[in-house]
């Protein structure tokens, strides 16, 4: 069988421009026991940071292993991934790492960081598509939210009465079926009734801008990497049209 | 356990569309992998018209004519429809048989009319929640096998499913790139899941005489591969897809094990090398499912397959027609190119042409071309001593072919991520019990809800 001699006019591989060598972190520290910290977020290693930590903490203060640690590790993870260089799995198990470190730091503090606000996410009811949902879940938690998880195939009623409990900055929605997607608009319907105005923002795959943006309080989220920007726009007051208009157009 | 023990082709050379070792002859004097290839239309309601059974009805109703009505347009010879369950056609098992029948009179109708030959695939929905609940005891199971049984008595000729066992454990470890977690979600618990699931199936086909017909894991490979996505995206490195789909072969196989017996679903894409080993027909899809999802092997796909699908089509208006119309008409054509191959002896050719358009495309066409499908194949029934064994040579096999080949181009971030996945699947464990119990330590501590009972653990 003959065989293809030139493949350029068949495909092109666009993939392949400028990948050459993976461009390294920036960020380093002096110290070279919060350099191990860095080091472990930066690479994801959870299975070591319980130590880096720890030596971390025999000589400085749990403050100092967050912030100069923890966070700016975390900090240079989202800008590798924001330029392409990290791909998400790496941005997760940083995360990952980061989180067990911080948990380290807060059982030493006495207390727990204050998050930065209480975000409720969930996947429609009738659906199980749930991964995108998975991803804003650990995206949120990455960036210092508290996240209340309702899981998958939520009812409508469980959703409102969890706004109701927890009153959160933000509720997210993800569905993958246009036939399980509707049940946003009932969700914004019967808060909107009640008197809320949470920002609700919807992603997954079935969803669309157009849809979203039809009914109160929807934002429509396109990729799961844009979930703790919105969530700190609605920390800092940004209301739901504020959020859409800011996000969506 | 495994029980495949040798390939059902001598070489990947004998492999064409068209033509199983073993065709399936059900529905309306429909012949799958007979000698030709025929479309497999999956047509999606509109959003809203899954309120009630009523509207529902009336909205398969009004697709299903407009697919037979452009076959006989255009002179299509046979045509297979793909009752792809939303939620609620399984959840109200009644829905499902009801939607099935009126699929199955419409289908007579144009029997009897145009002798336009054509079948009933039922794909029911898989709902379980394997990090919720019992999943070998469940309402959802309950409803799950109900609905089989309602869409067989009312007339579905082809029994599916996506079953997800195992899909907890692969959702966390995908988008970390642990490929040890992924070889036990898909390869171990998957497998282990589908045999439990496949016995019933079987079991239920029979009662009703139709077909069992397939599983695929659109739950795990499908995942790692849409995330993986186009050359842009950054979600998931596309080799480590590509070793995803190999485990997934070992794991798709057990509904042939059980007594599945194809065609196939569309959307494993690990059926090429389903087909090297069983024998048996696939359905697959490419090109023509770009209504669903895109992909980088849109005509390599088509090489060895039995039926061509479009995955799903949601039911609009397009100025050619309804979409449903239009894809059975772009389907149609598709099938007729390569049945005029066939008829003009042309066939090997043709199949050439589509694996050249792909392979060196990206990493899973690679692996998929049917001259590496076969030698995975050959490296999971050559391990057959567990689920677990033949997962972990299967994905072995498919980073030796994409590292053995200078043609595959890759990033270094890509060759990288390959690297580092093969020096963990070779230094994992060799017997099954001692990977399980690791596993089993590790994931209960990382998953909550993950139990191993629902596993038979
Ligand atoms: C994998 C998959 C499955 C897996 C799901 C595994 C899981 N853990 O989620 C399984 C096998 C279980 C499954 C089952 C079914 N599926 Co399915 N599935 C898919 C598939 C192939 C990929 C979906 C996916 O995981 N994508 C990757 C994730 C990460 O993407 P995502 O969730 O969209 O999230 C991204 C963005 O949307 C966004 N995002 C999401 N949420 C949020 C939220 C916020 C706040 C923000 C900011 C962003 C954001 O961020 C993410 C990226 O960063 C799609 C195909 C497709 N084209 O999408 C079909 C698809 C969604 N499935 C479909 C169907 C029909 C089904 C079934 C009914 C089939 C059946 N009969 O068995 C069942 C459903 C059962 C049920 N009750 O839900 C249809 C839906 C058609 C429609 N539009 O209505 C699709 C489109 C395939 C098709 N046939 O065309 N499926």
């Amino acid at each position: 069988m003959a065989t293809v001699a030139n493949y350029a006019n068949i495909f092109v591989r666009y993939d392949l421009i400028s990948s050459g060598e993976a461009k390294g972190a920036k960020v380093s520290s002096k110290d070279a026991a919060l350099q191990k910290v860095l080091q472990c977020v930066l690479e994801g290693d959870s299975d070591n940071i319980e130590a880096a930590v720890n030596e971390a903490l025999a000589s400085k203060d749990p403050m100092t292993v967050i912030n100069e640690g923890l966070i700016k590790g975390m900090n240079e993870v989202s800008r590798l991934w924001d330029e392409g260089v990290y791909y998400l799995p790496q941005a997760i198990v940083a995360s990952d790492a980061m989180l067990k470190g911080l948990e380290i730091c807060e059982k030493k503090l006495g207390k727990s960081l204050e998050k930065k606000g209480t975000v409720i996410t969930h996947t429609a009811e009738g659906d199980i598509h749930d991964l995108g949902q998975k991803i804003v879940n650990a995206l949120l938690r990455a960036n210092g939210f508290e996240v209340v998880d309702l899981g998958k195939d939520v009812p409508v009623d469980e959703v409102v009465a969890a706004v109701k409990k927890y009153n959160p900055v933000m509720l997210t929605g993800t569905a993958l079926m246009t036939t399980t997607m509707t049940a946003f608009e009932r969700i914004s319907n019967r808060l909107t009734k009640d008197g809320y105005a949470t920002p609700f923002v919807c992603g997954g795959g079935a969803v669309s801008l157009e849809y979203v943006t039809g009914y109160n309080l929807g934002i429509y989220g396109k990729d799961a990497s844009q979930a703790p920007g919105m969530a700190s726009d609605a920390v800092n007051g940004l209301s739901w049209s504020q959020l859409r208009e800011k996000w969506n157009s | 356990m495994p029980k495949f023990e040798k390939m059902a082709y001598a070489s990947s050379d004998e492999m064409i569309f068209g033509t199983a070792k073993n065709p399936v002859k059900y529905g309306r004097d429909f012949t799958v992998g007979g000698g030709y290839v025929f479309p497999e239309l999956v047509p999606h309601p509109r959003p809203g018209t899954e309120a009630t059974k009523k509207t529902l009805v009336k909205e398969y109703e009004k697709m299903v004519t407009d697919v037979l009505d452009r076959c006989v347009a255009i002179g299509i010879p046979g045509i297979q429809i793909e009752l792809e369950h939303v939620y609620q056609m399984t959840r109200n098992p009644d829905w499902g048989g009801e939607i099935a029948a009126e699929t199955k009179r419409l289908q007579e109708e144009y029997y009897r009319k145009f002798g336009l030959k054509s079948a009933i695939r039922a794909t029911i929905a898989d709902y379980r929640k394997p990090d919720e609940e019992d999943i070998r005891n469940s309402v959802a199971l309950e409803n799950m096998l109900k609905t089989f049984e309602t869409s067989a008595a009312g007339g579905a000729d082809n029994l599916s499913i996506e079953s997800v066992g195992g899909k907890e454990i692969s959702d966390y470890t995908i988008v970390r790139q642990d490929i040890r977690g992924t070889l036990f979600g898909i390869g171990v618990l998957g497998s282990r899941d589908m045999e439990f699931m496949w016995k019933k199936v079987v079991e239920i086909a029979n009662k009703y005489g139709a077909t069992p017909g397939g599983d695929t894991n659109c739950a795990q490979a499908n995942v790692a591969m849409f995330m993986a996505g186009g050359y842009q995206d950054r979600s998931v490195p596309h080799t480590f897809a590509a070793l995803t789909r190999a485990i997934a072969a070992a794991r798709t196989l057990v509904a042939y094990e059980q007594g599945a017996k194809g065609p196939t679903k569309d959307c494993g894409y690990e059926d090429v090398i389903i087909k090297a080993i069983t024998g048996n027909p696939i359905s697959m899809e490419g090109k023509t499912c770009a209504c669903a999802h895109s992909d980088l092997l849109g005509n390599l796909v088509a090489a060895c397959c039995d039926l061509w699908s479009n995955e799903a089509v949601e039911y609009h208006d397009m100025f050619g027609g309804t979409t449903v119309a239009v894809f059975t008409e772009i389907l149609g054509y598709d099938v007729a190119l390569m049945n005029t191959a066939i008829e003009m002896g042309h066939a090997k050719i043709l199949k050439e042409l589509m694996v050249q358009s792909d392979k060196y495309r990206d990493t899973h066409g690679f692996i998929l071309c049917p001259e590496n499908a076969y030698e995975i194949g050959k490296a999971i029934v050559s391990n057959n001593t567990s689920y677990y064994a033949r997962a972990r040579a299967a994905a072995i096999k498919a980073g030796e072919l994409m590292l053995g080949d200078s043609n595959l181009q890759m990033s270094a971030f890509e060759k990288e991520s390959l690297q580092s996945a093969m020096r963990t699947l070779e230094s994992l464990p060799d017997k099954e019990e001692d990977f399980i119990s690791e596993c089993a330590d590790i994931y209960k501590k990382l998953i909550p809800g993950f139990t191993l009972a629902n596993y038979g653990l």
